[in-house]
């Protein structure tokens, strides 16, 4: 494909992920955060069926050497970029993606967000510049370099290549744990909905006795 | 319509949005975000600094600036969907945060994000519908890491609405 075309696909898509999250609400720092602070889950579940689908299909695929899986290595940046990243995401209130769908809705507080996000990648590339770590892509072996704190390359492709497994088979039992993950959620809730309705009926049982006494 | 009436079941609309992935993953990659807006602020870089941008090895050997970088699209489409769906839907209006401490607030979570992002090579989409589901050793390791950064920024959050009270 042209870079014209992959350009195109991709704000085609873009577009309709952007519609398709205005509409629902959805945002992946509510779905980590509510979940977190206030033990509501209606953007953890949607996330976590994403997740389901999107396992089954990439690690389909890739069992028959289709698609383009990411390709880098990975070490205790990764964990540590997306540690800052999470705390950043609550105070800012949005993640990268709900900043653009609510700037699209008109709020300059997602604008603001995305401006100093730019102004967070500027400021790396000049500590990068001068630590010249995580290393480049140029540089990256695919191998575990302890030296760099980096782990290598691994995923289900290169987990099928060792074990001659279908990545498929991977991909479902990761599934299976995600759809655990699911019911989980959902037992909660009806916990949390049970609870609720005592509440309520004690509390009308209280008004009912309290009007009675009235009346005596 | 009744599409822009009514709020959509987030489930529904991330399973198509899912579906959507995997196509574009089976043409170019699965759904990211981070490099376009990397590419976004090299560009901008370059406009302000010209060759001087030179200068700064990240911007020569990490990401040298171009225009036709598909992520930078990705992350326009969702500018542009969700402004179409606000205007459809009577959404659209300026929000602008009031105090002061929002402000402060989301000036350093979005240089946490920006620094995270490119310290990490990922962002939280790219964990959650790339890494995870390629079951990239990654994905465990940057779910880990924004679990436990979630967490943290709830305490200060939580710490800090308490204080206002």
């Amino acid at each position: 494909m042209t870079p014209v075309v992959e350009c195109l696909v991709a704000f085609l898509f873009g577009s309709v992920a952007g519609l398709l999250m205005q509409r629902s609400r959805f945002c992946n720092t509510a779905a980590l955060r509510d979940a977190i602070m206030f033990k509501t889950y209606r953007n953890t579940k949607a996330m976590l069926v994403a997740m389901m689908i999107l396992t089954v299909g990439f690690t389909g695929f890739m069992s028959v050497g289709a698609g383009h899986p990411l390709q880098f290595d990975v070490g205790l940046n990764t964990f540590a970029g997306l540690f800052l990243f999470g705390i950043g995401m609550v105070l800012a209130g949005a993640c990268t993606v709900s900043t653009w769908v609510k700037a699209g809705e008109g709020n300059i507080g997602a604008l603001w967000a995305l401006i100093f996000t730019f102004v967070g990648m500027f400021l790396f590339s000049l500590v990068w510049s001068a630590s010249w770590w995580p290393p480049a892509p140029q540089t990256m072996t695919g191998q575990i370099n302890l030296p760099a704190l980096q782990l290598g390359f691994a995923n289900a492709q290169t987990l099928q290549d060792k074990f001659g497994v279908p990545a498929i088979v991977f991909g479902l039992a990761q599934t299976a744990f995600l759809a655990m993950l699911y019911r989980g959620i959902l037992r909660r809730e009806r916990a949390q909905h049970a609870e609720h309705e005592k509440h309520q009926k004690e509390h009308q049982k209280k008004k009912a006795a309290r009007a009675a006494a009235v009346e005596a | 319509m009744e599409f822009f009436r009514k709020t959509l079941d987030p489930i529904i609309a991330l399973a198509a949005i899912a579906v959507l992935d995997i196509f574009m993953f089976l043409l170019m990659g699965a759904w990211t975000v981070g490099g376009g807006e990397t590419m976004m602020t090299g560009l901008m870089a370059q406009a302000v600094l010209g060759d001087e941008l030179q200068r700064i090895p990240f911007w020569n050997i990490v990401f040298p600036p171009h225009a036709d970088y598909w992520k930078i699209y990705i992350s326009l489409g969702m500018l542009f969907g969700a402004f179409v769906g606000a205007v459809l839907s009577k959404e659209f209006y300026w929000r602008v945060p009031r105090h002061l401490s929002e402000w402060v607030l989301i000036t350093i979570g979005g240089l946490l994000m920006g620094f995270g992002i490119r310290l990490a090579y990922i962002c939280n989409v790219s964990t959650f519908f790339g890494l995870m589901p390629e079951m990239n050793l990654g994905g465990y390791l940057a779910m880990s890491g924004i679990v436990a950064g979630a967490w943290v920024g709830s305490l200060v959050y939580k710490k800090l609405l308490e204080g206002d009270a």
